[in-house]
């Protein structure tokens, strides 16, 4: 049953991911930003898998919902229709390819190399109440300082964004 | 738990939200002078850092569930991050008029990195070593486009930002991988395990995370961002990027490597020796023909980045490096502050920093000049200043790592090459600051007047000069002041 549905979700996701990019019947970027939220969401049906139930749920709420509705407001507000009209390069396609292609055969040697890896007795590793434990006893100090990291990325939005004064 | 660890880091984020939320208060015409205030207040840290904080260097100390760690190599570079944070702050005094968004954001936001390079310092599990390069990286996609009404600054924050994100993904993959081969975060767990459950997985996300770190010491093939973002950004930004990110990035790789480092994972040692050589090569050939002072910089820091890793190779394999490697971030410190705060001064706003703005700088500054010419001569490495002992140093840990392995005498050929090429910046610079052709000089627009300099960044400066020419005519006593502080420092 699970492996079943693991095959499923992971289908899914290559297939929607390789719709966002290249899509052969659309080259509407409101049209890739949907396949995005349904790779997204196939990716946390691959979570949900893997006991990780909070990273799941955070990635339908946060990255699905929320970041996703950002860019289509950024698209249409930019208005991108020159981009149904605009050519890859030879050049960047050659050395996408080749990088991609590189990548890939690493990770699969590596993986392939290292054999099936036994799957560990199930853990809630996923579970809130002991993810809320960690950050707050071992890494408390990490948390906190991306509480800094929070409040660089603020500044930075609104010194960047806002009209000159002048 | 255990807070005077990170007194530092504490005490200067607290800083960064006295000077963002005071500069809130201050009327406009006082906020100019937050720069310099906090420079002041780094100056007056790092002097009660260095003798009044009771600063223990003799033991290692761990906290945080194993997340930091304090020894003597981690308090040697927790102060060059200050030193190099102050005169930042100190050349950005003059600059603040360019900058237009508040000069309060840009103390605070320095400070922020500051912080994180503090962090880095002494990181010692990979969820330290994300969230400090984090932290860094992010102030800098923003201090690099800060002037925003200029297309240039924008580029390079645009370009940072694309890179900068690639570097993130590879490194945030690399780590999950070294987690599924190792099963722990902690750097010091790691270095414990033997074998290694999973020694594929744990190579491949190895190699993703030092190319990830690459990218923020801009080693090649790494090392594209580095001079159309060094050009683009304000010039004591690109100071802080060529100094402080770049030795954050150094501290991070070293404490990796150290700890990862196994007869399994050589590979990529050797792999790093190749791209020094590359490093080196690329940097000084590219050096000789640029006149674009900032994208030269970054050239210089492209083949000092190389010499460097020569440095990180042998502490890996488990020589002592750390006094070699210490000394010449130092030396690279003073040399470098020194060459970007003149540019920043000689420079006007929204010009294009090429080396026709020295011609005749004799003439209007001798002081800036001879200032300039010492850091040049020191980032070339020509003795007897500070930069040559350094090189001599870094040159010597090689010769010891030649005598097991015959390949390194190839990579020291290379580097000495490589420093009699970048002789060929050297006369490029030194001839525009003293003899400038006639057509260069009718032709220059900048009038000859002197330029003004005020009294903080003259004692930046003289800093920075004193630094140059004690650390190369007694070095012994730099070293043994090193010595001091590393001598009971093990790696944990």
């Amino acid at each position: 049953m699970e492996t079943t549905l693991f095959y499923i979700f992971a289908a899914l996701t290559l297939l929607f991911g390789f719709l966002c990019v290249a899509n052969p019947f659309s080259r509407n970027p409101v049209t890739s930003a949907m396949f995005l939220v349904l790779t997204m969401i196939s990716i946390s049906g691959l979570f949900i898998l893997l006991q990780a139930f909070f990273l799941a749920a955070v990635q339908i709420l946060v990255y699905a919902g929320a970041v996703m509705v950002l860019f289509l407001f950024v698209i249409m507000l930019l208005d991108l229709k020159e981009a149904e009209h605009t050519h890859v390069r030879k050049v960047a396609l050659v050395t996408g390819l080749v990088s991609v292609m590189g990548l890939g055969v690493m990770l699969v040697l590596s993986i392939a190399g290292s054999g099936i890896v036994e799957a560990p007795a199930k853990r809630a590793i996923g579970d809130t109440k002991l993810l809320g434990q960690l950050l707050f006893s071992k890494y408390l100090l990490p948390f906190e300082i991306v509480s800094v990291l929070l409040l660089v990325a603020m500044i930075g939005v609104i010194l960047l964004s806002r009209k000159e004064a002048k | 738990m255990n807070l005077q660890l990170i007194t530092l880091e504490v005490v200067v984020t607290l800083i960064g939200a006295t000077i963002l939320l005071g500069s809130l208060w201050l009327p406009a015409d006082k906020r100019r002078h937050l720069p310099l205030v906090a420079a002041a207040a780094l100056v007056v840290l790092l002097i009660a850092h260095c003798f009044a904080m009771g600063v223990d260097t003799t033991t290692t100390l761990h906290g945080f569930g194993g997340g930091i760690v304090q020894d003597g190599f981690a308090i040697c570079l927790k102060r060059l991050f200050l030193a190099s944070a102050a005169f930042v702050l100190a050349m950005s005094a003059p600059f603040v008029e360019r900058l237009r968004a508040g000069p309060g954001e840009f103390c605070a936001l320095i400070l922020f990195a500051l912080v994180g390079m503090l962090f880095a310092a002494s990181a010692n599990d990979f969820v330290m070593l994300f969230v400090s390069v984090e932290l860094i990286t992010v102030t800098f996609y923003v201090l690099t486009s800060f002037q925003r009404h200029e297309t240039r600054s924008l580029e390079a924050g645009a370009k940072y930002l694309i890179l900068g994100g690639v570097a993130t993904g590879l490194m945030v993959f690399g780590i999950s991988l070294i987690f599924a081969g190792s099963g722990t975060m902690s750097l010091r767990e790691i270095s414990k395990l033997d074998p290694l459950p999973n020694l594929m997985l744990f190579n491949a996300g190895l190699l993703l995370v030092v190319a990830g770190l690459g990218f923020k010491i801009a080693i090649v093939p790494f090392q594209l961002w580095a001079p159309d973002v060094y050009q683009g950004s304000p010039t004591p930004v690109t100071a802080f990027l060529a100094v402080g990110s770049k030795i954050a990035g150094f501290a991070l790789l070293m404490r990796l490597l150290r700890h990862t480092s196994r007869p399994e994972t050589g590979f990529l040692l050797d792999a790093l020796a190749a791209l020094a050589a590359f490093s080196m090569i690329y940097g000084s050939l590219c050096a000789i023909w640029q006149r674009q002072l900032k994208r030269l910089m970054a050239y210089i820091g492209i083949s000092s980045a190389g010499y460097l890793l020569i440095g990180v190779i042998a502490m890996a394999k488990g020589f002592d490096g750390t006094k070699a490697i210490l000394f010449y971030l130092a030396a690279y410190l003073f040399a470098a502050m020194a060459t970007f705060t003149v540019i920043g001064l000689i420079s006007k706003e929204g010009e294009d920093e090429r080396s026709e703005i020295l011609n005749g700088l004799h003439k209007r500054s001798p002081g800036l000049a001879l200032t300039l010419t010492l850091s040049i001569v020191s980032l070339a490495g020509i003795p007897p200043l500070a930069g040559f002992f350094g090189k001599f140093l870094l040159l010597q840990l090689l010769l010891e790592m030649a005598v097991n392995n015959a390949a390194y005498y190839w990579l020291l050929g290379i580097a000495l090459a490589c420093i009699v090429a970048s002789l060929a910046f050297f006369f490029g610079i030194i001839r525009a600051v003293y003899w400038p052709s006639d057509v260069a000089l009718s032709r220059a627009t900048a009038p000859a007047a002197p330029i003004p300099t005020s009294l903080p960044l003259k004692i930046s400066l003289a800093i920075c000069v004193t630094g140059i020419i004690l650390l190369g005519l007694q070095p012994d006593v730099f070293l043994d002041l090193i010595q001091e502080t590393v001598r009971a420092f093990r790696w944990q």
